[in-house]
């Protein structure tokens, strides 16, 4: 072994290891020509977390590295690119909704795991397990006794003046031996190798989900090496996070559990929805929970199901609009009260933000002295406190040195370095610190730790952070082994955030010998008990899926009809101006864009592509392409728990050919413009493809289905509509027939049997009353009858014949009793009949959605205050 | 003093409200001079759920639901109550001065001053300001006596600022009404304390009724009282100390205390969330503090 990058002091690889490294690399086909991979020893002074004091590689760093290298920048990056796709396939991501997020909000990982040696990380085990019992102790006492006060190992305007001390919180208390259930801690390494806490989050940790989809990528990327390097599992911190919420449960039958977040509109909504289909629980928002008789109960189909306990996503000061923020639209009205009966728990409870308190670190081994009666094994960053008039004399001094931090998140202002500050900001931040010193703490910058960060094909050094998690299990916790790394953008990076777009890194905690997997892989977490209970998902969840079948529908029809008078106008064959006018208004009919070519002059209408160039992509017009596929990318982000991992792949192919189609665009419609829509129109089919082949035939499918039913009958009629009732010369019917059968895929049906039949009969009863046709409309209308008819032995509710049973019994028998003949007949250019009986048929497709989505979706009424209590904030 | 207090508050709704969640502090609590006998709330429409409890600062809430659509909702609040006189050991010949005081509850953090040091910061709709400082700290020397300087403070607020309804309402900032010197019981309250908080001295808000007395010779006429609002201060060694600067008099046996807090957030009568109701909803509330002889028990 003589490999260049390794400091001449560098012990001599285990023979066993280096085998092992050398077959990896040969099964996957890497020769040694392909560009080796250095991570050179960093300069002295700057702490590295591979290199030890005296410029050794860590043995926990060794063999990857060596594999690393083994291996090749060319095939890392292919690796990288397979991890990118992986992600984007199963759809993580960041802050998709932000305006300046990077593009597509895509999760960043980096392929180099953080890697942690199992000596090392019982030191930092034992440090965050103490420190969890620690905060545990402090949130009991501030909503219970406040002996820290009593006892002076806090002064109490360190309590008292924090904005996360809610005093309605005084006094809950939850089954079990914890208060705190979960906490994390984001921690850098010291240059002497020890751990240190820059800071605790209490409240709603973030990121658990985000490290189990890292864990599974890097698994799935790297296959050998994640195996032979021993790496602990994460799967059982999942089992026990998952029994810990079921026993908290106040109820004696079956514990319901859910999972609340913001919405979709949240940064980390990707987080929520992973971690509630992990775990098996619902994914719920504000709306999907409601307060009746002292308890909290989910809307689903079937009615309200009692909820008893609640893992939440939302932060404290939103969760009750009756009591605490007034204006937050994230809780739900009542619930605190419920929280402090004891029938519902909350973990964390509401009120676990005033352990985010910087100050505490300031008097943390006080703390720690008085409720366990020892110092914490695990520090924290050193911090100052401006409510102390010592230490604010030193952060006036030392201002350029250290990091100024509000004590409250959530009173706009952020932590800044003093040094980075200009002299005006610097002396504006000091009169606030002045004003109001009780509510400033300053902390020292520590320098973080570099560890290799792959960057164009090399491995270059990079500021790391570790976030970890522990929860609450029996009268301990438990840490996941692990964690969520983040590195800086930039070698130099002072803030590491995700917000700020940095890259993660999976966290590998190494052993010397392979885990036993008995007892950690012997369950998969699978949502089996979510599809046993499918009536009981929030009832939001199934209208979105409704919805989202019709949007599909309505892209899906809006593209056809597009595509059909694309053709059709750039045929060899002329066509009239008076059928170019109809086909062009068919376009506005079916996209709903009103009032488009309906009032288009005959200039407009001559020269329709600037029209038909908004039609497709101007998203702020409603029934544009874009808008509509906007609206159903929301819808299926809202109902992303029930959907088959091929389907959201698919449905990142949709975004992606949203975000491409302005460039598809820029050459206008002069050439083929149907082709120009196939990027979109192909996931739109295998979107209907998998909704039929791949979704179980539980009650999201049926309402998914529904609403695809709807829409197509709707769009059937507007097209027969336009195309159909009104007549002209042979010529122009002709045209207008095609265009009809054309943009509903019957066209080739059509020629086949038109050996013996053709004409508007042939196509009326192809489109309208041919059952066997799957476009038809007599199709629809029973379809929905079979869906109806499923849901009702879903449904308990439901007795004898209902409104929608009706509607849907008329409209079918409308159908089956009209006469082909008579609907193609026309007077005075009029088809009377066709006319009046799709008409008819419009509204009893219109009273049937109205129905369902009366029975089954919840109209509810914003909420608003009493009184109106403008001072808060 | 017995008293017997009916405070009714009435919203009027633009169009139905379906639901509503509401949290009422209208059941006056115990203090050291004030025993509530007997309260009790009845709401139209019937709430169907309905808890009390005891808050944070000893208040006594109550929480409920109603699910039945209704466009008025009508919180009748009912309760016999005790009132003493203030204490009369205090008075002007009290001795801790206000530097005693202050380097007190600095430097000797007993139990009862830790709790009051809450009283001393800043509160949701009370601010630190210089303002408030500075219209305090003519009346603060460090030498003259904690009481006198709050009974001076009182008769400032009391000379100095017109009664005038309806200039300000429940949202209008400290520093407009400090501007205008204009406002009602709750403004004036509010001023005093962020004054006295201002001073380094720990300031609470407390809710409540003052007995009204018709002119000589005739009838009172039945809802003629009102919600009141006045301030209680600590001073070491000797407690909290009520004064209410609208009526420039230290409360006594006509002051019935409702809630105490920070300031009106934390003892808001009435608050909630509605569904539904359309816009701008009307507020009416009657009150009626009648004075009962000793022994007096409404059933």
């Amino acid at each position: 072994m003589s490999d260049p990058i390794y400091p001449q002091n560098q012990p001599i690889p285990q023979p066993q290891l280096q085998m092992q490294a050398q077959s990896q690399a040969q099964t996957q086909g890497q020769s040694q020509a392909s560009q080796s991979l250095h991570y050179n020893r960093p300069t002295p002074g700057i702490p590295d977390q591979v290199y030890s004091a005296d410029g050794v590689i860590k043995p926990e760093w060794d063999y990857l590295l060596n594999s690393l290298n083994n291996l090749g920048a060319s095939a890392l990056k292919e690796r990288q690119d397979k991890a990118r796709r992986i992600l984007r396939d199963d759809g993580v991501t960041y802050n998709i909704y932000a305006e300046n997020a990077s593009p597509n909000g895509q999760w960043e990982l980096d392929l180099v795991p953080a890697m942690i040696g199992s000596e090392a990380w019982a030191v930092i085990e034992s440090g965050l397990l103490e420190r969890a019992e620690l905060f545990n102790l402090m949130l009991r006492d501030f909503y219970g006794e406040r002996t820290l006060l009593k006892q002076h190992a806090l002064p109490p305007e360190a309590l008292f003046g924090h904005g996360g001390f809610l005093r309605a919180c005084q006094g809950i208390k939850i089954p079990g031996e914890h208060e705190l259930i979960l906490h994390s801690a984001d921690m850098v390494q010291r240059p002497d190798g020890s751990m240190c806490v820059l800071s605790d989050r209490t409240q709603a940790p973030s990121g658990a989900g985000y490290v189990l989809e890292n864990r599974t990528v890097m698994s799935r990327v790297f296959p050998s090496l994640f195996r032979d390097s021993h790496v602990h599992r994460l799967a059982s911190f999942f089992q026990r996070l998952r029994h810990k919420l079921i026993s908290l449960s106040p109820s004696d039958s079956q514990a319901r559990v859910v999972v609340l977040t913001p919405g979709a509109h949240n940064e980390t909504y990707f987080d929520h929805s992973y971690i509630s289909n992990y775990l098996g629980f619902p994914l719920v928002q504000s709306g999907d929970l409601v307060v009746r008789n002292g308890f909290v109960w989910m809307k689903s189909l079937d009615g309200l199901d009692r909820v008893d306990v609640i893992l939440r996503r939302v932060d404290d000061v939103s969760c009750d609009p009756v009591e605490l923020r007034s204006n937050s639209q994230l809780g739900v009205p009542g619930l605190l009260d419920v929280v402090r009966a004891g029938r519902v728990i909350m973990a964390n409870p509401i009120g676990s933000g005033v352990l985010e308190n910087p100050i505490l670190l300031k008097y943390l081994p006080a703390i720690s002295k008085t409720l366990l009666g020892r110092e914490p094994r695990l520090d924290s960053v050193k911090t100052y406190w401006c409510g102390d008039a010592d230490d604010l004399k030193f952060v006036t001094a030392h201002f350029k040195q250290l990091i100024i931090k509000p004590i409250y998140r959530g009173q706009n202002l952020n932590s800044v370095f003093g040094g980075d500050l200009n002299p005006a900001d610097a002396a504006d931040l000091l009169a606030k610190i002045r004003h109001q010193p009780t509510q400033f703490v300053a902390q020292e910058r520590i320098d973080k730790p570099h560890i290799p960060t792959l960057i164009k094909g090399a491995l270059e050094p990079r500021p790391a952070i570790l976030r970890t998690f522990s929860v609450a299990a029996d009268n301990s916790y438990i840490v996941m082994p692990g964690g969520l790394t983040r590195v800086g953008n930039n070698v130099n990076s002072p803030i590491i955030s995700m917000q700020a777009g940095c890259p993660s890194k999976d966290t590998w905690i190494t052993a010397s010998e392979p885990e036993r997997t008995s007892d950690n892989e012997a369950t998969e977490l699978g949502n089996t008990e979510l599809e046993a209970s499918l009536m009981s998902i929030p009832s939001r969840v199934i209208e979105n899926l409704f919805w989202m079948g019709r949007y599909a529908e309505r892209a899906e029809a809006s593209l056809r009809i597009l595509r059909t008078v694309f053709i059709m106008l750039n045929d060899e064959r002329a066509i009239s101006k008076a059928s170019q006018r109809i086909l062009l208004r068919s376009i506005t009919e079916v996209t709903g864009t009103h009032p488009g070519f309906l009032q288009a002059s005959d200039e407009q209408l001559d020269n329709p592509e600037q029209e038909l160039l908004l039609i497709i992509k101007d998203g702020t017009r409603a029934g544009s392409i874009r808008s509509t596929l906007n609206s159903l990318l929301y819808c299926a982000d809202e109902s992303k728990e029930l959907l088959s991992s091929d389907t959201i792949r698919v449905i990142n192919d949709i975004r992606d050919a949203l975000d491409d189609l302005d460039s598809t665009l820029a050459n206008g419609l002069s050439s083929a413009p149907e082709e120009d829509l196939d990027p979109l129109v192909i996931p739109l089919i295998a979107l209907s493809g998998l909704m039929q082949e791949s979704m179980v035939r539980g009650v999201g499918w049926h309402f998914m289905d529904m609403g695809r039913r709807v829409e197509r009958g709707v769009q059937i009629m507007k097209t027969v509509t336009t195309l159909a009732t009104q007549t002209g010369d042979d010529g122009d019917n002709q045209t207008l027939l095609n265009a009809m059968l054309r943009s509903m895929e019957v066209f080739i049906t059509y020629r086949r049997h038109s050996r013996t039949r053709s004409g508007i009969e042939l196509g009326l009863e192809l489109v309208i009353l041919d059952d066997s046709n799957p476009r038809s409309l007599i199709f629809q209308f029973e379809r929905l009858q079979q869906h109806f008819t499923t849901v009702r032995t879903m449904d308990s509710n439901l007795k004898g014949l209902e409104e929608e049973d009706r509607v849907l019994l008329e409209a079918v028998t409308h159908l089956k009793l009209s006469r082909i003949a008579t609907l193609a007949e026309s007077k005075d250019k009029t088809r009377t009949e066709l006319s009046t009986l799709l008409s008819r048929l419009n509204i009893l497709l219109s009273d049937f959605s109205n129905i369902l989505s009366s029975r089954y979706f919840e109209h509810r009424m914003d909420p608003q205050q009493l009184v109106t209590t403008t001072w808060e904030d | 003093m017995r008293y017997q207090v009916r405070h009714i508050t009435k919203y009027k709704y633009a169009s139905n409200v379906s639901h509503c969640y509401n949290l009422a502090n209208l059941m006056p609590r115990n203090t050291a001079r004030q025993n509530c006998l007997e309260s009790k709330m009845m709401v139209s429409p019937q709430e169907t759920h309905a808890n009390k409890r005891t808050d944070y600062f000893g208040n006594h809430s109550y929480h409920f639901e109603i699910q039945t659509p209704h466009n008025e909702l009508i919180i009748t609040a009912e309760s016999l109550v005790d009132v003493a006189e203030s204490r009369s050991d205090l008075t002007q010949s009290s001795e801790i001065s206000y530097a005693d005081a202050l380097s007190f509850l600095k430097l000797q953090p007993s139990l009862e001053v830790i709790q009051a040091r809450e009283f001393c910061l800043d509160s949701p709709m009370i601010k630190a300001s210089t303002e408030l400082a500075e219209y305090a700290s003519p009346s603060f020397s460090l030498s003259r006596p904690l009481y006198a300087c709050v009974e001076e403070l009182t008769s400032r607020i009391f000379q100095d600022f017109s009664y005038t309804p309806g200039f300000t309402n429940i949202s209008t900032p400290l520093a407009e009404v400090l501007a205008h010197r204009k406002g009602v019981c709750q403004d004036f309250a509010h001023l005093q304390i962020g004054c006295l908080r201002a001073m380094g001295i720990p300031a609470k808000y407390v809710s409540g009724y003052m007995e009204t007395l018709p002119p000589p010779g005739q009838e009172k006429l039945v809802g003629a009282d009102a919600t009141h609002a006045w301030i209680a201060y600590y001073s070491p060694k000797e407690g909290w100390i009520e004064f209410d600067p609208t009526n420039d008099v230290r409360a006594g046996s006509q002051h019935i205390v409702t809630a105490e807090g920070r300031d009106y957030y934390d003892v808001t009568p009435l608050k909630g969330v509605i569904f539904g109701g359309g816009k701008s909803p009307i507020l009416a509330v009657s009150v009626d503090v009648a004075r009962k002889p000793e022994g007096f028990m409404s059933r």
